[in-house]
């Protein structure tokens, strides 16, 4: 099993996780307006 | 169920680890039992986690949790994407790095001995545990309603599972659950077309919607505070990111699936798939629930869903009480389908007072299946699972097109498949490398643990058999596998966390602040009744609290082993 990766994947995990993040917190507020509308 | 039914159930089930044996043919060495190749990718890593997580009771209790109450449970998932982001940064470089085929090994290498028997213990305590679980709960509702026998059915689904993770290892697991994934996602979006299709011509989509929102069904965030309320995004964030974190960082059912890949990029990318898809994917679980629902809106529904339970009070003796009880029930079935439409042709001064009358038929509703539960009890029938994990079977049984109905019995057979392979190879794995290798045989060859770790999860397998052929239910079955875990995770994550972020912890203070902290949850479990998730929390705060205590006061010149 390869244990490293190289350089430019370890400068772009950074931008990976921010765009989970980001995804993640758009799915919260998608969820919040789902909420508002139809509660 | 016809012919049809039986042939692409049979065939979807058998096709798939057939598939799985003939490409894992010829695995030998430890390392690929236990890890698989460097061939495995992130997708399959991805569809691997989420196979491994969901199991039988996302696609058989959920939508019939958002029947009874709500989608509100999409908030426990809150924390999820946060924890793997957690995982990927910090727990999966380290057990790369160390070259470890369980994470407990990791507890071995940092602390001691003890302190990694303690975390494997506490592992396969509750995953033998949920193992059975996982298995019986899919086959007594099975059994109930399609009339198996419920040992033949647990030795089925069971059987199967143990005769391919025994024979392929890990490489099989991940193979498996990737097409068994593919099929249940494919049988649910399925399920899911076809009951918006089935839904009253007489409402729009949306107008549907409305009216399931405003009868309590579409409250998928709720930032209220009070602590006993069951399912709150605060409870989801916090409670939730503790519980994913402990899962998928130090549950070896998880950690054994991301190990599986080629490199750490494919862990992360499996991973990161995971926090990206998990919400919107339980999201329309729990939307189906809310759909099913509605449909029973307009389509009278029994008044109780287990209806063998049912018809066995009947035969007791108390039919009289339970057709007064029919009849009253269908009374207020007929009133609220008017009140559903008065809610949607309503002007804006009257519509209050439509909604208010809806809510106070679906609380009589609500009562009735309720004077008739009480009335099943009475009758001596004690059904072991909750009445809502009958909710979504009944309407595939009844509703689903033939072939549909087969595929999506298939659905839940997969997911109890894949969980249960997962699991059965991470409890072989565990119990083979940290307790046979180390305590038992140290220095036998490759093969001879191959061999062993075969046999320990062949024996898991019938343990799991045998927990879920005496198994009967205390709660709904999502919650019963739940609780399960938070009793337990906290205390497990706190032992992985001390280990990434107390330096000075030796493995006797973690140790005895994990032990603590486990006694400390048990005794809050049984004397309190806050929200199960915070237990997640309490366990592995009370390690990082201890630990440093411990290790100040009692444990004081105690040194860690170097190069950990």
């Amino acid at each position: 099993m390869k244990t490293g990766d190289d350089k430019s994947d370890s400068q772009s995990w950074p931008k990976a996780y921010s765009l989970a993040l980001s995804l993640f917190a758009v799915e919260v507020v998608l969820l919040y307006l789902f909420t508002l509308r139809f509660s | 169920m016809n012919r049809l039914d039986y042939l692409v159930l049979v065939a979807t089930i058998l096709a798939i680890p057939l598939y799985g044996l003939w490409r894992t043919r010829g695995t030998a060495s430890l390392g690929q039992y236990l890890k698989g190749d460097a061939s495995i990718r992130w997708a399959t890593i991805g569809l691997s986690v989420l196979a491994t997580q969901a199991g039988p009771i996302t696609f058989l209790s959920m939508p019939g949790q958002a029947y009874e109450s709500g989608i509100g449970f999409i908030q426990n998932y809150f924390g999820q994407p946060l924890a793997l982001i957690v995982v990927c940064v910090v727990f999966v470089p380290i057990y790369q790095r160390l070259k470890v085929y369980t994470a407990y090994q990791y507890l071995g290498k940092r602390f001691d001995r003890k302190t990694q028997l303690l975390g494997a213990f506490l592992f396969l305590v509750q995953r033998g545990i949920a193992a059975g679980i996982t298995i019986y709960a899919p086959a007594i509702v099975l059994s109930a309603l399609l009339g198996w026998r419920l040992n033949l059915t647990i030795w089925l689904a069971g059987g199967l599972v143990i005769i391919y993770t025994v024979i392929g290892g890990t490489k099989i697991v991940s193979i498996t659950q990737r097409y068994q994934m593919i099929v249940i996602l494919v049988g649910m979006a399925i399920a899911f077309a076809v009951a918006v299709y089935r839904l009253s011509p007489d409402l729009s989509f949306e107008s549907t919607l409305s009216v399931a929102g405003k009868m309590g069904k579409l409250e998928a965030v709720s930032f209220s505070i009070d602590p006993h309320k069951r399912y709150t995004f605060w409870s989801g964030l916090i409670g939730g990111f503790f519980l994913a974190l402990s899962y998928f960082g130090a549950d070896q059912s998880q950690v054994q699936r991301y190990l599986a890949g080629g490199s750490l990029k494919e862990s992360r990318l499996g991973l990161l798939f995971n926090a990206a898809v998990k919400v919107p994917l339980q999201f329309f679980i729990l939307l189906l629930g809310a759909i099913v629902f509605m449909f029973y809106q307009f389509e009278k529904p029994p008044v109780y869903f287990n209806q063998p339970a049912y018809q066995r009070a009947l035969e007791n003796g108390y039919a009289p009480e339970l057709t007064a009880l029919q009849t009253q029930f269908d009374d207020v079935f007929g009133q609220k389908r008017a009140a559903i439409r008065a809610v949607v042709t309503a002007s804006s001064n009257e519509r209050d007072a439509a909604i208010n009358k809806l809510r106070e038929l679906d609380a009589q509703a609500h009562a009735l299946r309720d004077r008739t539960k009480t009335v099943l009890a009475q009758a001596g029938v004690d059904p072991k699972s909750k009445e809502s994990d009958y909710v979504f079977i009944t309407f595939i049984l009844q509703q689903m097109p033939h072939g549909v109905v087969g595929l999506l019995i298939a659905v839940i057979l997969c997911a109890t498949m894949s969980a249960t392979a997962a699991t059965l190879n991470a409890l072989g794995s565990t119990t083979a490398i940290d307790f046979y290798r180390p305590l038992i045989r140290p220095h036998a060859s490759d093969h001879h643990y191959v061999v062993a770790a075969k046999a320990l999860t062949a024996a898991w397998g019938l343990i799991a058999i045998g927990v879920a052929s005496f198994a009967s239910l205390v709660e709904n079955l999502i919650e019963a596998g739940n609780i399960l875990g938070s009793v337990f995770y906290g205390s497990i994550l706190g032992l992985f966390l001390a280990a990434f972020f107390i330096r000075r912890a030796t493995g006797s203070a973690v140790f005895f602040a994990a032990l603590f902290a486990q006694a400390l949850v048990f005794i809050l479990f049984a004397t309190t009744n806050i929200g199960y998730l915070w237990y997640n929390f309490i366990g592995c705060a009370a390690v990082l609290v201890l630990a440093p205590v411990l290790q100040k006061t009692i444990f004081r010149g105690a040194q860690s082993p170097a190069g950990a």
